[in-house]
């Protein structure tokens, strides 16, 4: 038995997801640690957490799709906002029904979608430099759409959103359920192979009969509804609508990613977007949590926001460290691995 | 069943192919044979849907085939197995081979357990020892080559493509994959075999089809050819009697400024020695990937060295970067010029003085006429084609792109030049003009190194050729010796050093 224990771990160490694992339960020890385990783990605070954070966590899965079939998208954030006013506008302008209406937040994600794909897939252009001329232009759809923060959601869409079902499980999680199992059907696909084919190696993989621009295509579609999802989920959460809001999502997925173990192509699982994109979250809640209590303790201490986020993107830089010197480890096993081995074949081969 | 015709391809102004042909029937093993450049990577390329030819026509039993894409070919029943392999090193074994042919189940989930199940029927029948989970990466490259003819295979293709495919695999190896080829053979699938191994296409191939320099010179039964015509059909030259003594041991006049070793860089040299003399022009030949660019850069100190000895005007060379090098005063011409030699948005001046500005204090102050002067005197000196020194180096065509690299490192004087395959994809006037420079600064006591896969460049221009292969000396020629048949042989492991140790 605990021999199996032993192999199971050495086996999830080699894993990629195992750098972003280790960062997640970190910072889940370090809330449980500085909030009391009764109270970081208490239904109330677990639950307005987990429904505030799930729109990012989507994006991050969005995210991860793109950087597994070798490609990115950071207008995500704007398109988080597109959705928002899309869903928003189309009820109160055109009193559509709000299902309606997030049917049609969804479709403008996936067009979004489609818009960068046609410029990084088939016209070729730097993924990050064309996803990021693309914020600009789908700001500028957002705020056309709808000028100022205005609009709200019906009360019996919200609350269910954000209440626990049972006062046991939080209601928003069956959302990250629905897109995890979603990607868990596409990742058993044909689909789901050839996009770590054409992440790692577009000409390999159109050597193997596989059309790089068409998984790409898919790729991006499935993207759009994670967005979309996130999209519905950022409008549950605040109840109204914001053109400007969730900007910062973009950058913050690629890095979210990237901590999580993903490297740009074909490396990586999706469960190292959501460590990552999990320790993020966490992290600011820490944070968040200790500049309030510090403000108790000590009277007339106060810290803007910047400060607070100063602290935390400091601890995301050393977990971004952390991760380099991993990926480095396994690298130079690999390499020292691979090295004996072709000394011993030629060695043998040789004679020597 | 197969005709490929009058096929044609350019790319730019290189023609990799002018009107050649080859054909193929079921049940034959057809040798694809030509030294390098002769373009028969580019014909399997055409028929894998990864080139599309200018001109021609394909013909698959008696009708036109049209391939555009790598999904084209494998609808018509051609599969292939590339030389520069077409795994994804990240991907398991498993994965690899099945990619775009995963057996489905319903639901359009891929059935892993029939996955598994064919996985290692192929693994057994290719005899292959190793774990279906594995990633490509992790494995030895002899096996990923074993992988890649498994995966080929597994396609159940009407027609097997095999692009050298047995430079990487061991004895044992080869007499497996041969056993297959036969059995393959028996069941009627027609088979393409590129390799450069002679033994190998007496031993297995029923017909050969020969190219040189683009073009299709003959088809012929292999038993009806013999290791002469073969040379003679691909260099165009009568191959005379094998030259009876090896000039590995000639002595040479002069100071001796280079003198390698046993030197062995993993994974590609093996046990390489060289001496190079003051004012002397060494030529390296031999196939691609023999180890000709990890020898040189071994001398630059940016491979890193495993065991062997590299002693440099008579002191022990021990470098860790090629900046070390350059302070040794080595030089070194990539024949990338994009990635490994060339600013090109930079101007031609900056582009000329950069080394200079390299080599110089950090801090020393440099007057912008200097430069200038500098500059100017090397594109005079070199013929140098510019518009202005302040066009970006982009601007010129590639042979000047070459001469001013070249003209960059001379003109800081080196003891020693290392050049890789400089002239690669440069036209013949400028190649001619890099060759008179080269011969200028050897009149001037430079000692330059310059591997080629230029047979004739380097005929022309080497006082003598180390001809590498499998990452070791084959033969050494000079003087009389240095033909191009003897080279030709040495290339495919024919040479001097072999014979006289035996054959590995």
């Amino acid at each position: 038995m605990s021999q199996r224990l032993q192999q199971g771990f050495s086996q999830f160490r080699k894993n990629p997801a195992f750098a972003g694992f280790v960062l997640f339960a970190f910072t889940i020890l370090l809330n449980a640690v500085i909030q009391g385990p009764g109270s970081f783990f208490g239904v109330r605070r677990l639950n307005t957490l987990i429904y505030t954070s799930l729109p990012f966590l989507l994006v991050v899965m969005a995210q991860s799709v793109l950087l597994l079939s070798g490609t990115m998208d950071i207008s995500v954030g704007v398109q988080v906002a597109l959705v928002n006013v899309v869903t928003i506008m189309t009820m109160q302008e055109w009193g559509l029904s709000f299902i309606l209406a997030c049917g049609l937040g969804i479709g403008a994600a996936i067009i979004a979608s489609l818009v960068c794909w046609l410029l990084v897939s088939v016209l070729r252009l730097p993924a990050l430099l064309a996803s990021f001329a693309l914020t600009y232009a789908i700001r500028g759809v957002n705020v056309l759409i709808m000028s100022v923060a205005q609009g709200k959601v019906p009360r019996e869409f919200y609350r269910p959103y954000q209440s626990a079902i049972f006062d046991m499980v939080p209601a928003s999680i069956l959302a990250l359920v629905l897109a995890l199992l979603v990607w868990a059907y596409v990742r058993r696909t044909r689909f789901g192979t050839n996009i770590y084919a054409v992440g790692a190696n577009p000409r390999n993989a159109f050597a193997a009969g596989i059309n790089p621009a068409k998984v790409q295509l898919q790729a991006f579609m499935l993207k759009g509804l994670f967005v979309g999802m996130a999209g519905i989920c950022l409008t549950l959460v605040t109840a109204s609508g914001n053109p400007t809001q969730a900007e910062d999502y973009g950058i913050r997925s690629l890095a979210a990613c990237i901590i999580g173990g993903l490297s740009f192509g074909g490396w990586g699982s999706m469960a190292c977007g959501v460590f990552g994109g999990s320790f993020l979250i966490l992290t600011q809640n820490a944070v968040e949590f200790s500049f309030r209590r510090l403000g108790v303790l000590i009277p007339g201490f106060t810290a803007s926001t910047y400060w607070q986020n100063f602290v935390s993107d400091i601890i995301i830089f050393l977990g971004l460290l952390m991760t380099m010197v991993t990926a480095k480890g396994q690298r130079e096993a690999l390499r020292i691995n691979l090295q004996n081995s072709v000394m011993f074949k030629r060695r043998a081969a040789h004679g020597k | 069943m197969l005709e490929m015709r009058a096929i044609d391809k350019r790319f730019d102004a290189v023609v990799a192919l002018k009107g050649a042909r080859l054909n193929s029937s079921p049940g034959e093993i057809r040798a694809l044979l030509g030294s390098n450049g002769s373009g028969k990577s580019t014909m399997i390329k055409v028929l894998a849907g990864l080139v599309a030819p200018n001109g021609g026509l394909i013909l698959l039993d008696g009708k036109r085939a049209a391939i555009h894409s790598g999904v084209d070919s494998r609808k018509l029943g051609i599969a292939t197995a590339f030389q520069d392999l077409s795994l994804i090193p990240t991907m398991s074994v498993t994965e690899n081979i099945l990619l775009g042919n995963e057996p489905l189940r319903a639901g359009g989930f891929v059935d892993k357990k029939k996955a598994r199940q064919t996985i290692r029927e192929l693994l057994d029948r290719f005899h292959i020892d190793c774990d279906p989970e594995a990633y490509v990466q992790t494995l030895t490259p002899s096996t990923q080559t074993m992988l890649e003819v498994a995966k080929a295979v597994s396609l159940n293709p009407r027609m097997l493509l095999l692009d050298e495919v047995t430079a990487a695999l061991h004895y044992d190896e080869i007499q497996v994959l041969f056993q297959i080829l036969r059995e393959l053979k028996a069941q009627g699938l027609a088979i393409v075999y590129v390799t450069h191994r002679m033994k190998e296409v007496f031993e297995i191939c029923d017909t050969a089809t020969i190219m040189r320099s683009g073009e299709t010179v003959i088809d012929a039964p292999v038993p009806e050819l013999t290791l002469d015509d073969i040379v003679y059909y691909m260099t165009g030259q009568r191959p005379e009697v094998a030259a009876s003594a090896s000039e590995m041991d000639v002595a040479q006049e002069g100071e001796t400024v280079v003198d390698v070793r046993d030197l062995e860089v993993y994974p590609k040299v093996w046990g390489i020695s060289l001496k190079a003399y003051k004012g002397e022009i060494v030529g390296i030949g031999g196939l691609q990937g023999q180890g000709q660019p990890e020898f040189i850069r071994a001398l630059l100190g940016a491979e890193k060295v495993a065991t062997g000895s590299i002693d440099f005007c008579g002191r022990k060379l021990s470098l860790k970067s090629p900046a070390d090098a350059v302070r040794m005063e080595i030089g070194f011409v990539s024949g990338e010029r994009g990635r490994e030699a060339m600013f090109p948005l930079r101007t031609v001046q900056e582009n000329i003085t950069a080394g200079k500005v390299a080599k110089g204090n950090v801090g020393e102050y440099m007057t912008p006429k200097s430069l200038r002067a500098f500059a100017n005197q090397a594109v005079d000196k070199y013929n140098i084609k510019i518009g202005e020194l302040r066009d970006p180096a982009s601007s010129l065509s590639g042979g000047n792109q070459q001469k001013l690299v070249i003209a960059r490192w001379i003109a800081m004087n080196p003891v020693l030049l290392l050049l890789d395959d400089p002239t690669r994809g440069v036209d013949v006037h400028s190649r001619r003009e890099i060759h008179k420079i080269l011969r200028q600064c050897t009149d001037e006591g430079m000692t330059v190194i310059i591997s080629s896969s230029d047979n004739e460049e380097l005929l022309d221009i080497s006082d003598r050729i180390y001809v590498f292969y499998e990452g070791s000396v084959s033969d050494v020629l000079s003087g009389e010796g240095k033909t191009a048949d003897r080279l030709v042989a040495a290339m495919m492991g024919m040479g001097a050093a072999n014979q006289k140790g035996g054959d590995q």
